[in-house]
């Protein structure tokens, strides 16, 4: 060639994707689960927003969490939201929690081949009224768990959690046994705790921490309702409740 | 130019000054010429029974299937052309699969249906650039039985893809006085074994040939053990306590 491009080695790239940082984490207890995430989203040093939610109500008793590359995860909650829609539409009912999680996996594996660079946590009431939370990796591998961290801190997180929830490296008083289920007051303090720490060491941790709390039908929302930066965002109180608590986080 | 009925009942797909379509009327009355279908819907499970015409002793009477399975909870059965029901059930499973595949969950009952009758209007003369469609409506109706979380139910489908909720039905040739003797027995506490009772009753008034084990099939959707049919001992057992 004439501009001599071939007399050395050259490589064009493309890179369609970005990591916008932050943190998501959900928890699962006996009849309620907590989903939460920070809400913060940045690219490299630069934070792009203070507050561009993570976590999204899907139905009156399912909550999802994505996190990673934001645009990815937006698109895929709308089409999640458009398919939960045409399910009432064709079978009057809204969708079950593992019905969602397995719609969650078939979406993302249809994608194999460009995926959707995001982690998902699924959290809410199962038809049986346990709380439940489902963990995806991009290509729709997934599983049910008690909890899960993902994102930016989940180095950080998840360790703490196996210790706090899993009571891993805990040995139990002689004669008495770890609890399978923590109370919500318990969980809601763990995940604060989650949150303030991987603010103190993740810089694209911060700003606002957004806290979703399902609640199975017929559990009382003693401690919850009232309380600061509690918001209900079902109408209903005869069937399965979610609420929004909304913290601020540092934000240097 | 010697019209007895009239021009509308040509195409598939005209309406009749009257708002009629001709072709869907006949194929309704198609099934009319089908041997006797019966289902009944109980609080333990959905009975669903039919006669096989055993046209002659050289016949395989084990060969005439007219009771299928469209999921481990799902069934189906059929009077009037039986070849039109395989295209149906055949979409009714895979719709079913599909279900289960996508959503980790068991079809409901009126969900299936529904998918069956969305087919029933896809015939007449396909449109520039589409798929050639169906030359003319299905000749057959189902009775589809199951089980699903709202408990036992029974859909009738026709060929014009119109599906209503049945406690019980009967369709084919001896479908009217058939109706009405489930009219005067059905209960809404009827056990399962009161249902065999019944439909075998129903169809032995309505058939012309002695009924045994062999001119019959019967089958069941129960919670606990889905669909099955009937084998010729259960149902001989069933016929002799008749």
């Amino acid at each position: 060639m004439p501009d001599g491009s071939f007399s050395h080695p050259q490589q064009r790239s493309f890179n369609p994707y970005t990591e916008n940082g932050g943190t998501i984490l959900a928890i699962a207890g006996a009849d309620f689960t907590v989903i939460a995430g920070d809400t913060r989203q940045s690219e490299g040093y630069s934070i792009q927003t203070r507050y561009a939610p993570k976590v999204f109500r899907l139905t009156d008793r399912a909550v999802l969490a994505v996190n990673g590359f934001a645009a990815d995860g937006n698109m895929f909650v709308k089409k999640v939201k458009q398919r939960l829609e045409w399910y009432r539409h064709a079978h009057a009912k809204d969708m079950p929690l593992r019905a969602i999680a397995r719609l969650i996996q078939t979406m993302l594996y249809a994608q194999r081949f460009f995926p959707y660079y995001v982690y998902n946590i699924l959290g809410g009431i199962e038809e049986d009224g346990t709380g439940a939370v489902y963990s995806f990796d991009p290509v729709g591998s997934y599983e049910r768990e008690a909890c899960r961290a993902a994102g930016a801190a989940q180095s950080l997180v998840q360790p703490f959690l196996d210790n706090q929830i899993y009571f891993k490296n805990q040995q139990a008083a002689p004669g008495q046994s770890h609890p399978l289920h923590l109370p919500l007051s318990d969980v809601l303090s763990i995940v604060i705790d989650s949150f303030t720490s991987a603010t103190e060491r993740h810089i694209e941790v911060g700003d606002g921490l957004e806290m979703y709390v399902v609640l199975a039908k017929g559990r009382s929302a003693q401690g919850l309702e009232g309380g600061r930066g509690v918001q209900e965002l079902t109408t209903r109180t005869d069937g399965d409740r979610v609420f929004v608590i909304r913290r601020e986080l540092k934000k240097d | 130019m010697f019209l007895t009925r009239s021009e509308y009942d040509r195409g598939v797909n005209t309406f009749s000054p009257e708002g009629r379509l001709f072709q869907v009327e006949y194929a309704i009355e198609a099934i009319k010429l089908g041997s006797t279908t019966v289902g009944v819907c109980t609080p333990e499970g959905v009975v669903l029974a039919v006669e096989k015409r055993v046209q002659s002793p050289l016949l395989e009477a084990s060969s005439i299937e007219k009771i299928m399975e469209i999921d481990s909870h799902l069934g189906c059965a059929m009077s009037g052309l039986i070849a039109d029901a395989r295209t149906m059930i055949d979409h009714a499973r895979v719709t079913s699969q599909n279900h289960a595949f996508t959503y980790d969950e068991k079809i409901k009952v009126e969900s299936v249906t529904q998918a069956v009758c969305d087919l029933a209007l896809r015939f007449g003369e396909s449109v520039h650039d589409e798929d050639a469609m169906m030359s003319r409506p299905f000749g057959v109706a189902l009775l589809i039985a199951g089980v699903d979380e709202k408990g036992p139910q029974l859909f009738h489908t026709d060929p014009s893809g119109t599906f209503v909720r049945y406690d019980a039905k009967a369709v084919g040739s001896g479908s009217e006085a058939a109706q009405s003797e489930l009219q005067d027995k059905w209960h809404k506490q009827m056990t399962l074994k009161e249902a065999h009772i019944l439909t075998l009753r129903v169809l032995k008034q309505v058939m012309e040939e002695k009924l045994d084990q062999h001119n019959v099939q019967l089958a069941q959707v129960t919670s606990d053990k889905g669909f099955e049919i009937l084998d010729e001992v259960r149902l001989k057992a069933l016929i002799d306590d008749m």
